[in-house]
């Protein structure tokens, strides 16, 4: 379910984490002495509205927009009655019914006098979008921001983590011999209770990768990965429940500080939130083990 | 799981439109381009086919799980840069590619947009696809069974939510698009769960969309926790003959705009006509199938003629002062003469 309970708890993340991360999008436009920086968020593609404002949609995509000088807007395809909820989980105020983004971007742009705008990864906003940006009379430029994350999301992360993996591991132990439609379903109940918005699980008995349940039972070695969303912040960790020691012959690496939820890497990136996960094969059966890190200039450390 | 049918669609349109190459295109939120011809629920964050006049088709994925979902007799590459891995592909048209990032878009050069021919094609269901659609609205009928033995006093929305999301699952769903609502006359409209508990007396309204081997069906249904009151029973009476209008109305050959204009048509009649605008509801109702909220939507100003093989749903959603926002819907199979509920959910107003 693309998306669960959303809520902003300001005991585990405050309005100064917010105004902190804002002060530092609007130092970054004032040095390159733009007005406007304008991110793009969608169903999937929130974690970099949410990190600005805890806004993550449930449906539909948005505009974020961070002017250097005033409070942000939102310019937001969803239904005028449901803004006193967006209101109450995030921190915006000022919410803009606008039906086709792009086309309120330009008209405020217009109204402002701003002829030249900072986009927020310019090339990864979707081209129907991309397009009417640069058709318009304003200057779209690319910024790229530092990815890095600060205490309060690192503290939120490694929340997701000791969730999803604490969790995993007791269904685990019980998981040999159960359907595995009626495993996932026992990960939805437990993690959606606990406040997950989104969880994607997929499993394996050995003989494939892991992927979507499709009626076999758990055997003895059977390995599960969990992508779980708590609170706008994605995690994965993969398990096997079988008690033999992994040999890892394969690796992959997935960014999860990135626009998207997960993206694969070909490298260790540092200042980011990686998942990292790793094959083992004995005697021709597949198990899998995985985690989320946090790569820092000290090198990894689990979250 | 590559859809042999559609194949063959797809190379008469590129005939006809004299495209050698096509591409479609899906990311983790819109698989529909790309599983309307392989069918493979990937993790993406992208995956593309291509697929030449000749017929033959080839996979990029971007993670290397999702290439062994891929069936043998296609060709597959996994790139973890996926704009790189596009620039030799040179289609000649993209289905998806509005929803493609623009860096993508700028290395497969000028191609057309094939979104709106393939949407075309896909709105006519193939009997396994309508096979598929009847699994999802069975499924729906179950979640909403169990969604109406476990709502009581006192329970949060989220854990609501959680309990269906539990039993969906674990009867195969692979996703389930879910909105909720609970209160009185102040509610205006559903939105993901919240912390708010329900109490006696209260609205509940939910929408589930289970999607079952990649296709979503959709039931509305309205419970009250308690007596209904008169005002909750006057509201669902309208409702009820605004989706009956709706479904009576339904066959080939009608407009779109129509379906909803007979819906709205009783909210008129009633004195709520003022209700059926943008104000109060989104849309009358909206296609289904790869995607949970597909063109046409119903709505008066849509001009679109219905065909026999779609599949959508027609539901009166909106708010009433009567009884807050209510809903009620069921998803239908556009027939040779009419139409037929995919749905079998007892058509009442519930009770708790």
């Amino acid at each position: 379910m693309k998306r669960g309970w959303i809520t902003w708890d300001r005991t585990e993340l405050p309005r100064e984490a917010f105004e902190t991360r804002l002060a530092s999008a609007r130092k970054h436009l004032g040095e390159r002495d733009l007005p406007l920086l304008v991110v793009y968020t969608d169903i999937w593609k929130s974690n970099q509205g949410r990190h600005f404002s805890n806004y993550m949609p449930y449906w539909n995509r948005a505009l974020l927009l961070i002017p250097r000088e005033e409070s942000p807007v939102l310019l937001c395809a969803l239904s005028p009655r449901v803004y006193p909820w967006i209101k109450s989980v995030t921190v915006l105020n000022d919410i803009r019914p606008s039906p086709n983004p792009a086309q309120g971007l330009l008209e405020i742009c217009s109204e402002k006098g701003w002829e030249k705008i900072g986009v927020l990864g310019l090339g990864q906003v979707p081209y129907d979008l991309h397009q009417q940006m640069r058709a318009g009379a304003v200057e779209a430029v690319d910024v790229s921001l530092p990815a890095e994350p600060d205490e309060w999301e690192l503290s939120m992360y490694r929340h997701a983590a000791a969730l999803a993996r604490t969790g995993l591991e007791e269904e685990l132990a019980v998981g040999v011999g159960v359907l595995d439609h009626e495993f996932t379903g026992r990960l939805e109940r437990r993690f959606r209770r606990a406040g997950a918005e989104d969880l994607v699980v997929l499993l394996t008995n050995g003989q494939t990768a892991p992927r979507p349940a499709a009626g076999e039972t758990l055997g003895e070695d059977f390995s599960v990965s969990l992508a779980l969303e708590y609170r706008g912040h994605w995690v994965k960790v993969a398990r096997s429940a079988s008690t033999r020691d992994p040999v890892p012959v394969r690796l992959h690496v997935e960014n999860l500080s990135g626009p998207y939820p997960y993206e694969p890497s070909d490298r260790l990136e540092t200042q980011s939130i990686l998942a990292v996960r790793f094959e083992s094969q004995t005697e021709r059966v597949r198990r899998f083990h995985g985690d989320t890190y946090w790569s820092g200039s000290e090198g990894l450390k689990l979250l | 799981m590559l859809n042999q049918q559609r194949l063959h669609q797809l190379t008469n349109l590129m005939s006809e439109r004299g495209w050698e190459r096509l591409l479609l295109y899906g990311h983790t939120w819109r698989k529909d381009f790309f599983r309307c011809l392989l069918n493979v629920n990937f993790s993406g964050p992208h995956a593309a086919a291509m697929v030449s006049r000749a017929g033959e088709v080839r996979a990029i994925v971007t993670d290397p799980w999702d290439a062994e979902l891929i069936p043998p007799s296609v060709s597959v590459s996994v790139a973890s840069n996926f704009a790189q891995a596009l620039g030799g592909a040179a289609p000649q048209a993209v289905a998806g590619m509005e929803l493609m990032e623009a860096r993508f878009v700028a290395e497969l050069g000028e191609p057309a947009s094939a979104t709106f021919d393939v949407e075309e094609i896909r709105r006519v269901k193939t009997s396994d696809e309508v096979e598929s659609m009847k699994k999802a609205a069975a499924l729906s009928d179950s979640g909403y069974q169990h969604f109406s033995r476990v709502a009581e006093e006192g329970m949060t929305e989220y854990e609501l939510a959680a309990e269906v999301e539990a039993f969906l699952k674990r009867h195969g769903a692979e996703d389930n698009f879910m909105l909720i609502a609970s209160g009185g006359t102040e509610v205006t409209g559903m939105k993901p769960p919240t912390e708010r508990k329900l109490q006696l007396g209260d609205s509940v309204t939910t929408e589930l969309t289970p999607q079952v081997d990649g296709y979503w069906a959709q039931i509305c249904r309205t419970l009250v926790l308690g007596e209904p009151n008169a005002k909750q029973r006057e509201a669902f009476a309208i409702f009820s003959e605004a989706q009956k209008a709706a479904e009576d109305f339904l066959r080939p050959g009608v407009n779109i705009s129509d379906v909803a204009r007979v819906q709205n048509d009783v909210f008129r009649k009633y004195g709520y006509g003022d209700y059926t605008g943008p104000k109060y509801t989104r849309v009358r109702g909206h296609g289904l199938g790869l995607h949970l909220d597909e063109n046409p939507y119903v709505l008066e100003e849509v001009n679109y003629v219905v065909k026999e093989g779609m599949t959508l749903i027609a539901h009166p959603n909106t708010y009433l002062p009567l009884s807050g926002y209510m809903v009620f819907g069921d998803s239908l199979l556009v027939t040779a003469n009419g139409c037929t509920p995919l749905n079998q959910t007892e058509r009442k107003l519930f009770q708790r």
